[in-house]
């Protein structure tokens, strides 16, 4: 048992020095990117005719403070808050702080993509076994040309086509916004009605873009796993098809769950195409925002989360698989 | 052909036969055209008695394995021919549940790749009772019992293997538990393909031990598929040579070993080394294995690896003759091989 936490312990430490390696990344980075946004503003007004020591004044007030210091001297004072988990102050949200701005959309995100992820999940999961075990039949071929055609179109026009037939030409759905302003937030059935119909299709758009890859990776582990001798060797014994069919989807399942894993770790970047278009306030609306505003804090905040998530994910892919599969050594 | 079950009755005053191949005849179809795996096999195979079916790799052996248990699969057809069990009928003519409770029960089966046989994410004793669960098993602690004797029969700790994943087993252990789950369900056929390649001298001798004892102490009717002659020497009590899915020579073991009458057994003996004597005897088998896309519609299969061949081979394809009391051969010039 001792070594069994000695194992977990030595994950722990090596995730944590790979989240401050990839963070330090993605701080360099982000600040290298060309357009200043000080800079900019007070361009815009000085451009629209006010004095630059007003202007300067201006900008100042408007953004709290302006990062003049050295970029490493910046780097390490954020890596000290880091430690202390103060993601720092917004830049667009004037001084609301980073960690409160991500918190508030969390929820939001997670609900929607968690939901489409599942829904993709499994939906995709089962039309892989059937395009698998039906490939030499129509179905199977029509099963692969649907996963393949869906995998093929892009999130965000999957999203823009669900809203305009939905919203516009049958209006079904309501559009924008994540909920019906009109009705009060609360624990009460119309909020939480509301709260559903408006979340069908950013979760729709979700769940069936992603929905090709799972069907198209489980049809060819399916396939693969059908070749198998164990899969002839059992039906050769007699096995009925229901615990064949537990033999195949248990084996071709493995796979998978590295990518299921992982894709839970990346939900935390949100999707930033659907949050868009559906104006839902979740965390790939919030990098959005920052990404136009030029909010570094808010930026560095939201991919540090991103970072952290995929890195705990894969930890947790790991252990897991030590439980599916009993050839991987028990740690 | 009907005869054969004859001729072989009167060297064996007391030989039934379990299992009557008649015309089998097993077709691929590929993008290049439709080739026949078996053409026309006629086969009895001996109530009690251990068969030994040989032939190079595409000779139709392993095919002939799957048509017993009516196994055959896209792109392979049964196009002709029938396999009767005594008590079940034409096993070709089986489906669904019948199938598949043939499958198991009736004929036991010790696969090619035993290696691979095996679930990698289920214990083992947990796939003998999905075994029992498949079959209808009332019992399932009566299973694993049986189990377990024959884990012990065969040198095994039960409570150590029957509780492993089959990863955590050597190659010899896995392959002794597939003749496990081939027996466990006590059936009175018992289907060996290849059982003991891949396995280490000494790790086969143990195996074909274990069978042959098995198969004496529960009368089981035994088919072995190999290519290793001196596999079919130790054990086998008839023996029926394959090439290019023909039979080509069948007769009982001893008497077929010792007088060899068709072109092609006769070669692949004398390409088995001795143990004593000079190396340089052995005399590998010249040309290359039958591929099945460049079998001559007309004419003797293996003519054009054989040294006895005549004009007649070209034309006529050989039937299989009685030369002796339960020997038969496919060959025009039988009777000029003497040695």
């Amino acid at each position: 048992m001792s070594k069994f936490f000695k194992r977990i312990g030595k994950r722990i430490v090596a995730g944590l020095v790979m989240i401050l390696a990839v963070s330090s990344f993605t701080f360099f980075l982000v600040h290298f990117m060309p357009g200043n946004p000080v800079q900019t503003k007070l361009n815009t007004l000085i451009e629209e005719g006010i004095p630059p020591l007003q202007a300067q004044a201006q900008v100042r007030s408007m953004y709290g403070f302006i990062p003049h210091q050295p970029l490493y001297i910046q780097y390490f004072h954020y890596v000290w808050q880091v430690l202390h988990l103060n993601l720092g102050k917004s830049i667009s949200y004037s001084g609301v702080p980073v960690m409160h701005l991500l918190l508030k959309a969390m929820p939001w995100t997670v609900i929607m993509v968690l939901t489409g992820l599942a829904v993709s999940f499994i939906i995709g999961i089962t039309a892989g076994v059937i395009a698998s075990v039906k490939r030499n039949s129509k179905l199977g071929d029509g099963l692969l040309l649907l996963s393949t055609f869906l995998h093929g179109i892009p999130q965000f026009i999957m999203a823009l086509g669900l809203a305009y037939v939905f919203t516009t030409i049958f209006k079904i759905f309501p559009f924008g916004a994540p909920y019906n302003a009109a009705i009060s937030p609360g624990f009460t059935i119309p909020f939480i009605g509301s709260l559903a119909r408006h979340a069908v299709l950013p979760i729709a758009a979700y769940a069936i873009s992603g929905f090709g890859a799972w069907a198209l990776t489980m049809r060819a582990s399916v396939t693969s796993v059908l070749g198998d001798d164990y899969i002839l060797a059992a039906e050769l014994r007699g096995v009925t098809p229901s615990i064949r069919l537990r033999y195949i989807a248990r084996n071709a399942m493995l796979p998978l769950f590295t990518i299921l894993t992982l894709s839970v770790g990346f939900m935390f970047g949100g999707s930033i195409f659907i949050e868009t278009i559906f104006d839902y306030p979740g965390l790939g609306y919030t990098i959005n925002t920052a990404l136009a505003a030029r909010d570094y804090p808010l930026m560095d905040g939201a991919f540090l989360m991103i970072t952290a998530a995929v890195i705990i994910a894969t930890i947790v892919a790991d252990l897991l698989y030590t439980v599916l599969d009993p050839r991987i050594q028990r740690i | 052909m009907g005869a054969d079950l004859k001729v072989i009755g009167n060297a064996d005053q007391d030989a039934q036969v379990e299992c009557q191949i008649r015309d089998l005849t097993v077709t691929f179809t590929t993008d290049s055209g439709e080739f026949p795996a078996l053409n026309h096999v006629n086969l009895d195979i001996i109530k009690s008695k251990i068969t030994a079916i040989v032939g190079e790799s595409g000779s139709g052996k392993s095919t002939l394995g799957l048509a017993i248990l009516n196994g055959v699969a896209f792109p392979g057809k049964v196009t002709e021919g029938s396999v009767d069990f005594a008590e079940h009928g034409n096993v070709l003519k089986l489906r669904g549940k019948a199938l598949r409770h043939f499958r198991g029960p009736v004929v036991g089966t010790v696969f090619q790749a035993s290696q691979n046989a095996m679930n990698p994410l289920a214990r083992v004793g947990k796939q003998i009772l999905d075994l029992g669960r498949s079959h209808h098993y009332k019992d399932p602690r009566k299973l694993l019992h049986e189990a377990e004797n024959l884990a012990r029969r065969m040198a095994m700790d039960p409570s150590r293997v029957l509780t492993a994943y089959p990863h955590q087993l050597s190659g010899g252990m896995r392959q002794r538990m597939g003749i496990i789950m081939a027996l466990v369900l006590k059936p009175k056929v018992l289907l060996l393909d290849e059982p003991t390649t891949a396995l280490d001298l000494l790790t086969q001798s143990a195996v074909l031990e274990i069978i042959r004892s098995i198969h004496r102490e529960r009368h089981l009717t035994t088919i072995l598929i190999t290519h290793d002659m001196g596999v079919v020497a130790e054990i086998s009590d008839y023996i029926v040579v394959m090439y290019a899915g023909r039979v080509v020579e069948q007769g009982s073991t001893h008497e077929t070993l010792r007088d060899p009458r068709h072109p092609y057994t006769r070669a692949i003996l004398r390409a088995i080394p001795r143990l004593t004597g000079d190396l340089n005897r052995a005399r590998p088998l010249e040309g290359s294995p039958p591929d099945l896309t460049q079998i001559p519609a007309t004419g003797c299969v293996f003519r054009s690896r054989c040294s006895y061949r005549v004009p007649q081979c070209d034309l006529v394809a050989p039937i299989l003759e009685s030369v002796d009391t339960g020997h038969f051969v496919a060959c025009h010039q039988e009777g000029l091989i003497r040695d």
